[in-house]
């Protein structure tokens, strides 16, 4: 009797216990791929600290304690802080706007808002030159940093405002409440995450950027670890003053977590039933599509006059055999990096989406903070890993790698974003149902996040279609994408010559922008798993 | 054309691997097994790519061209250290072939090579050849400049009072300040960079920003290399309204400059390498240089670009280029001075 009641007992806890070990097998599964993921991507910081080690102490003193350190880092944060600054006021207010005042063509208005992005910075930032001749400093880079980034901001927004709960809103309304106290004591308080990870992405891109700065000669942190490189060799040098860069989007991911470990304890889920309130009023409406036209006169109609100019001026035949070959090569390499940076961010994404443990959420933020650093670095760094691999160096497939590394941070800010849209509590009553995880993340998490992961990787794509400085290090010897095609024309001042490749990379970089743009879209997928789950 | 590419890419490297497991010895490549070498090169491939071809015809060997600004090259190359695929590596300037001699990356040429090119040109530890020459000129409007002025020190004076455009990142006008530094010294050299800011000097990105600028009427002259005038009329498709000018014989502002070329101490194929660079430095390959790059010849004797003096004629100053690598100090300096 004592032993079939032991015997019972020992089965059924070892049937418990089995579930329990497979779900932590799986689990310990998850956390080693997010451990190959983080030392990947780590790989850069590493190099870096390997260089900086090799270059004397005291020189190393020198270099962090001079003058003009100070200067630059200075003219870094004054730089970030604006553009986070301006980005924030003008693309909150813009996408608040689309959200909430009747518009006419509202899904085709929020176009032109991304479109930015199919845009290089070199080139919009040339385009500007031509234009205004003489342009150049502090200012224009804010300007041109700002216009650029944008569309970061507005796309984080919108996807913040399609999460809020319209019922709040139609209650605080019939309290009596004005739409600005609305807007900031209802709405804001739950997108205020979603509004960071776009702030986030901006303050990076600012600091990683090259191509803006150098043109319009401002000395911000990148274009002195470019000096260092170019002017003296010094390879020590540049490493010490790209740790300090990684000091400083630290900050700026240490700040991000702030506000968004503020804004959890708010964020509401959408009620599936909420009707779009919107607010009907002459005067808004007119200043919106004002905001709207100067936006789309700035960013989008002067730079393809200016390309469209040099086009049109360039008397040397067009390759076309070239063109094409060139506009194939930068589909297919950003292709592959959009393909490896989703293989690599989804042990990440699975991770984030359950209780989010201390490592997973370190592992995203180291991820986060090498973001930040330039092209010239992190080529370096792949250059001195990867030339020690044989045939595997100078691929595509390399370089593609190098892009997912590259921009692999876009795809797990967006994956996040939208996995703060899985309501936890879904996940408790299927697993108390006795649902496995996997069986979890492809029923309820997946339907959920896939907009943010399709957007996500959409970006990864689009920013790989413009690379240039990692490009040019790891590109297969002869092979040649539209950014390599237009820097070498530009490099010997053929700017005519550089036109035609210049608008073809801004034409294909705008399909996958209309496919960003088009949120309708995304909330219907997620309107309709909602319901198909309440059936 | 890009599959196929990648395909030969694939299997060239395949083939350089295996021949890396094979074991050849370095340096005694035989050259009729090598059918390609990768060169890694710093010049622009609208300039370059015609004489490349010139030689694959001639020598059956393929040229597997990887196109790039000179220091980031180099700088690449460092990284790549004893595994660079690059055979050769044809820079801009004398300064990013003087860094990769530095790490000891490039392989001491072999007597037969480039032997015609004067020594002044030719690394003394025989790491690099010069190939090509480029004058530091003045680049004026004649039309609007009264006085020429015969020495860099004159730019100081009251007569071009903001007529003067310089380029300070540039790395050669940065090479020129280098050679200030080394033979008047920091003091002499600092004290003429802040003249010059009194005297309202104008600051460009490039060189080709000044001469266009000096078309357009914003200055009346420039601090560029000789051959700019030609890249700027060619890329604007006209004449332009700028010439040439040098100062007297032995001021710095005359200095020359080469782009030049080294072999890697990790290629399997050194001797194919120097058969470029043979290729490169002859008299003929030499003279087509002169005549479409516009370029001076490094050869004795050589003809001169259309309209200029001959390279011994301009009286240029006497200057190690090897001792212009690392400009460290000149850079310091323009900081100090606030041109960088």
């Amino acid at each position: 009797m004592q032993t079939t009641y032991s015997g019972r007992t020992h089965s059924s806890t070892s049937a418990l216990s089995k579930s329990a070990r497979n779900q932590s097998a799986s689990k310990l599964a998850l956390r080693s791929a997010v451990g190959i993921v983080l030392f990947l991507s780590t790989v850069p910081i590493i190099y870096l600290f390997i260089r900086a080690a090799q270059k004397p102490f005291g020189q190393t003193i020198d270099l962090l304690f001079r003058e003009k350190t100070s200067r630059v880092l200075g003219t870094t944060a004054i730089l970030v802080l604006a553009v986070v600054v301006l980005t924030l006021l003008i693309g909150v207010t813009l996408a608040s706007a689309l959200h909430f005042i009747r518009l006419p063509f509202r899904s085709l208005l929020i176009i032109p808002t991304v479109l930015p992005l199919a845009i290089p910075s070199y080139v919009f930032t040339y385009t500007w030159i031509a234009f205004i001749p003489g342009f150049s400093g502090t200012f224009a880079a804010i300007f041109i940093l700002t216009l650029s980034t944008l569309p970061y901001v507005i796309l984080a927004t919108l996807a913040g405002l399609r999460s809020v709960d319209e019922s709040q809103i139609e209650v605080a309304r019939s309290l009596g409440l004005t739409n600005t106290e609305i807007f900031l004591r209802v709405v804001l308080p739950q997108i205020k995450g979603y509004i960071s990870a776009g702030v986030l992405l901006t303050a990076l891109y600012t600091l990683s950027d090259f191509g803006a700065v150098s043109l319009l000669n401002v000395e911000s942190l990148t274009v002195t670890i470019q000096n260092l490189y170019r002017a003296s060799y010094d390879r020590g040098a540049a490493a010490v003053i790209a740790l300090v860069l990684i000091a400083f989007s630290t900050i700026v991911v240490i700040i991000d977590d702030r506000v968004k470990n503020r804004a959890k304890a708010g964020e509401a889920v959408k009620a599936p039933t909420s009707k779009k309130v919107f607010i009907e009023s002459k005067g808004t409406r007119f200043f919106t599509l004002l905001l709207l036209a100067v936006l789309f006169i700035l960013s989008i109609v002067i730079p393809f006059i200016v390309l469209i100019t040099r086009f049109l001026d360039n008397r040397v035949a067009i390759n076309w055999p070239d063109l094409l070959s060139a506009s194939l090569s930068t589909l297919l390499v950003a292709a592959i990096g959009a393909m490896i940076a989703l293989v690599l961010a989804a042990p990440l994404g699975i991770l984030l989406s359950g209780r989010s443990d201390k490592f997973t959420r370190f592992a995203q933020r180291i991820i986060t903070i090498g973001h930040g650093l330039p092209g010239v670095v992190v080529g370096l760094a792949l250059v001195s890993v990867g030339s020690k691999l044989g045939v595997i160096y100078q691929s595509i497939f390399f370089l593609g790698f190098a892009y997912a590394l590259l921009f692999l941070a876009k795809l797990v800010a967006s994956i996040n974003a939208s996995l703060a849209r899985v309501p936890s509590g879904i996940k408790d009553v299927a697993t108390s149902l006795g649902a496995n995880p996997w069986a979890i993340i492809k029923k309820v998490v997946a339907p959920i996040a896939a907009p943010g992961i399709s957007l996500g990787t959409i970006l990864v794509f689009l920013t790989a279609m413009k690379e240039l400085p990692v490009t040019l290090m790891l590109r297969p010897t002869g092979f040649e994408t539209l950014a390599t095609e237009i820097w070498s024309s530009a490099a010997i001042n053929r700017f005519n010559e550089a036109a035609p490749y210049a608008l073809i990379l801004v034409l294909i970089a705008a399909l996958p922008t209309f496919l960003i743009s088009r949120p309708d879209k995304a909330d219907r997928m997620f309107a309709n798993e909602s319901m198909g789950s309440e059936k | 054309m890009t599959p196929k590419h990648r395909i030969g890419l694939v299997l060239g490297a395949a083939v350089i691997s295996i021949s890396t497991l094979t074991g050849c010895s370095s340096g005694s490549d035989q050259a009729k097994d090598v059918t390609e070498i990768t060169v890694y090169s710093g010049r622009a491939e609208e300039f370059i790519a015609p004489f490349f071809a010139e030689w694959e015809a001639k020598s059956g060997i393929k040229l597997n061209v990887r196109y790039g600004d000179s220091a980031e090259l180099a700088a690449q190359i460092l990284e790549e250290g004893e595994n660079s695929p690059a055979d050769l590596f044809l820079s801009q300037d004398a300064g990013s072939l003087g860094a990769v001699s530095s790490e000891g990356l490039f392989t001491k040429l072999t007597s037969n090579v480039a032997s015609e090119i004067p020594a002044k040109y030719v690394a003394a530890n025989r790491n690099w050849v010069g190939v090509t020459g480029r004058a530091r000129v003045f680049a004026y409007a004649p039309d609007r400049v009264k006085t020429l002025p015969l020495s860099v020190a004159d730019l100081t004076k009251p007569a071009y009072k903001g007529q003067v455009g310089i380029a300070p990142t540039n790395s050669s006008f940065q090479a020129f300040v280098a050679a200030l530094v080394e033979n008047k010294g920091q003091e002499f050299t600092k004290s003429w960079l802040e003249g010059l800011q009194d005297n309202g000097v104008k600051i460009y990105a490039k060189n080709s920003a000044i001469v266009e600028a000096i078309d357009k009427g914003e200055i009346s002259l420039g601090l560029v290399n000789h051959y700019y005038i030609w890249e700027v009329s060619e890329a604007l498709g006209r004449d332009i309204n700028v010439k040439n000018g040098f100062f007297v014989a032995g001021d710095l502002g005359n200095l020359i400059n080469v782009s030049g070329a080294g072999v890697l101490a990790s290629s399997k194929k050194q001797s194919t390498a120097e058969e470029l660079i043979n290729f490169l430095t002859s008299a003929v390959t030499q003279n087509e240089f002169v005549e479409k790059t516009h370029e001076y010849s490094l050869l004795e004797g050589a003809k001169q670009p259309e309209g200029l003096p001959a390279l011994l004629e301009i009286g240029a100053p006497t200057i190690d280029l090897d001792s212009l690598k690392n400009i460290l100090i000149t850079q310091n300096i323009l900081v100090e001075v606030g041109l960088l």
